[in-house]
């Protein structure tokens, strides 16, 4: 298998050993060797907490530098609607538009549009669906590569239909290189994401294939550009823009987690945010529960994307002033409303494949693995069980596991190994 | 391989606990996704009838190179006629228990449709122990 690519990366001289991010990693992909971490990539699934949990700024998110796009002729961005909830209340989307191109893009996609078409097709797709429920929402990311890495036998599951961001980046490069006389080549399609895991989900699709986008930024990336020129339009109320990328309420309603249609408005609908909360879901359908549900909607934070880890404020501050953008609103607007009817007939949403099943290389026969496992019963056996984290691994089962596969040793275990305590002393001891 | 567990009659909060560690097992064991699936759909209807049905049962889970076997031996009610509990839709469910989600009449024929070699024997009043067992392929 081709080499994994993740959005973070963890610098080495900066990281001194601390375990944060390892505790913090909900799929034990962390171990901490000689005093630095490092990641299991196979085992990894791209949720971006340790990259919350370093203290240290070890751990940073690989998005785009912005002159990476200045090859591309002409550059639209595709601001997920969480930037629109990061403003001052008089900053209006509008101003927001006038910031982005401040920033460098040429254009700005409003892609309300698209994220009704989705959920048309997404409406479809559940109807017509006759495999296992419920159908499982591919929006997060994270959630994909959870299923990929944790319960590889829901993959099928997994909505066959591609994101709205999919859908907005493909329709932007064939509207701009129509009206502009370019190749779709030298048009770039930018997401401002929310998260990295985003920034991954366009490098390397889940799915397999390429994805309609070209790349990413990070919200933070162009923030303070957008808050300064946006706040001056709105101060002067000069704009260069004369429109609103978001025209209806409906855009923003999506970002906070409220179902939009008929369907998704019964019962047989959930959502559900926070990574934990989404294995104790996947957990019950694992077991048979959730048949009666038609759809779930999962996303790795808490609150949804206004908290992925590229954001900059508190996803409180952010949904209140979303949720007053969308008291203001109309429901949804006729311009929309024809563009919809129009587009929906003719356009395919489906994805090329499900995401297929990942995680570590299968090793050795069945006898192999079971004297493996009993191997690893009869180590975890001796250790104390208080899932220090001292060995470098995030719990006592884990070093069972990966002294087994002859990862690690039986004397990693500082309850079993002196050496090991005086090695930790010696690696941890603060300047007197 | 094996292991054992007490599965008891009417406890719905603990339902689905035995399978759930088959099956975390034979993910540990990285045995084929679709095997796992068999089993744990196998192991969870098991365990089901029991608490729909019986007082208590043993669940006992064996693996070899061959083949995995899941047996659930039960004290209640045992099945007055085999034939018809094996018919798809066929159910003495309690409304309660179809409320609940359970009781459709798939968790016998599930249990044979998922396993390479079934059987079950009863005896009325006293109890019922059904053996379900799945064959491995050459990847386990």
């Amino acid at each position: 298998m081709a080499e994994l690519t993740h959005g973070f990366r963890i610098e080495e001289e900066a990281c001194d050993g601390c375990l944060a991010c390892m505790r913090a990693c909900p799929t034990d992909a962390i171990r901490v060797k000689h005093g630095k971490a490092h990641v299991l990539s196979e085992s990894c699934i791209d949720c971006g907490s340790c990259l919350k949990a370093c203290s240290r700024g070890a751990i940073t998110a690989t998005t785009r530098t912005f002159e990476e796009f200045d090859r591309f002729a002409f550059k639209v961005a595709i601001p997920s609607p969480v930037l629109y909830g990061h403003f001052p209340r008089e900053v209006r989307p509008e101003h927001i538009v006038d910031g982005l191109l401040a920033a460098g893009f040429d254009a700005v996609w409003d892609y309300g549009i698209e994220m009704r078409l989705v959920t048309l097709a997404n409406v479809d797709y559940v109807k017509r669906w006759r495999g296992p429920r419920p159908v499982i929402s591919i929006m997060c990311p994270v959630v994909v590569r959870l299923l990929q890495v944790s319960y590889p036998r829901m993959l099928d599951q997994l909505i066959r239909v591609h994101p709205p961001r999919e859908i907005a980046g493909r329709e932007a490069k064939r509207h701009f290189s129509e009206e502009l006389g370019l190749a779709p080549e030298q048009i770039a399609a930018i997401y401002v994401t929310p998260c990295q895991a985003r920034t991954v989900s366009i490098l390397q699709p889940a799915e397999g294939g390429r994805s309609y986008l070209d790349g990413s930024v990070g919200l933070p990336q162009v923030y303070n550009t957008v808050l300064a020129e946006a706040s001056e339009a709105a101060r002067t109320g000069q704009r260069h823009s004369a429109w609103s990328p978001v025209r209806s309420a409906d855009v923003l309603r999506l970002t906070l987690r409220r179902p939009l249609t008929e369907l998704l408005t019964q019962h047989r609908y959930l959502s559900v945010a926070g990574l934990p909360n989404v294995i104790r879901v996947f957990d019950d359908i694992e077991k048979g529960k959730l048949k009666d549900f038609d759809y779930l909607e999962c996303y790795a934070c808490w609150g949804g994307c206004a908290n992925g880890n590229l954001t900059v404020d508190n996803v409180y501050v952010t949904l209140a002033k979303l949720q007053s953008l969308i008291d203001e609103l109309p429901e949804i607007d006729p311009e929309t409303e024809q563009e919809v009817a129009r587009r929906y007939p003719h356009e395919d949403y489906s994805t090329p494949r499900a995401p297929a099943p990942r995680g570590a290389a299968v090793v050795g026969d069945l006898r192999e693995r079971v004297r493996r496992k009993q191997e690893a019963d009869r180590i975890a056996a001796i250790l104390p069980g208080l899932d220090c984290g001292l060995c470098g691994a995030p719990a006592c089962k884990v070093l069972a596991r990966d002294v087994a596969a002859g990862e690690a040793e039986k004397g990693d275990c500082v309850f079993l190994s002196r050496q090991r305590l005086e090695e930790l002393r010696r690696m941890h001891r603060r300047p007197e | 391989m094996s292991c054992c567990f007490r599965v008891h009659g009417r406890d719905f909060e603990k339902a689905g606990e035995a399978s759930t560690e088959i099956k975390s097992l034979l993910k540990d064991l990285e045995v084929d996704p679709q095997i796992i699936r068999r089993a744990v759909v196998v192991a969870f209807e098991a365990e089901m009838n029991v608490v729909m049905y019986a007082d208590e049962a043993t669940v006992t889970f064996v693996l070899t190179d061959e083949d995995i076997s899941i047996e659930a031996v039960d004290r209640g009610p045992g099945i007055p006629d085999v034939a018809h509990a094996m018919e798809e839709g066929w159910s003495t469910a309690t409304d309660e228990m179809r409320e609940m989600g359970f009781g459709f009449g798939m968790g016998l024929p599930n249990i044979r449709r998922n396993s390479d070699l079934f059987d079950i024997s009863t005896q009325v009043g006293v109890g019922t122990a059904v053996t379900a067992r799945i064959k491995l392929d050459d990847h386990g």
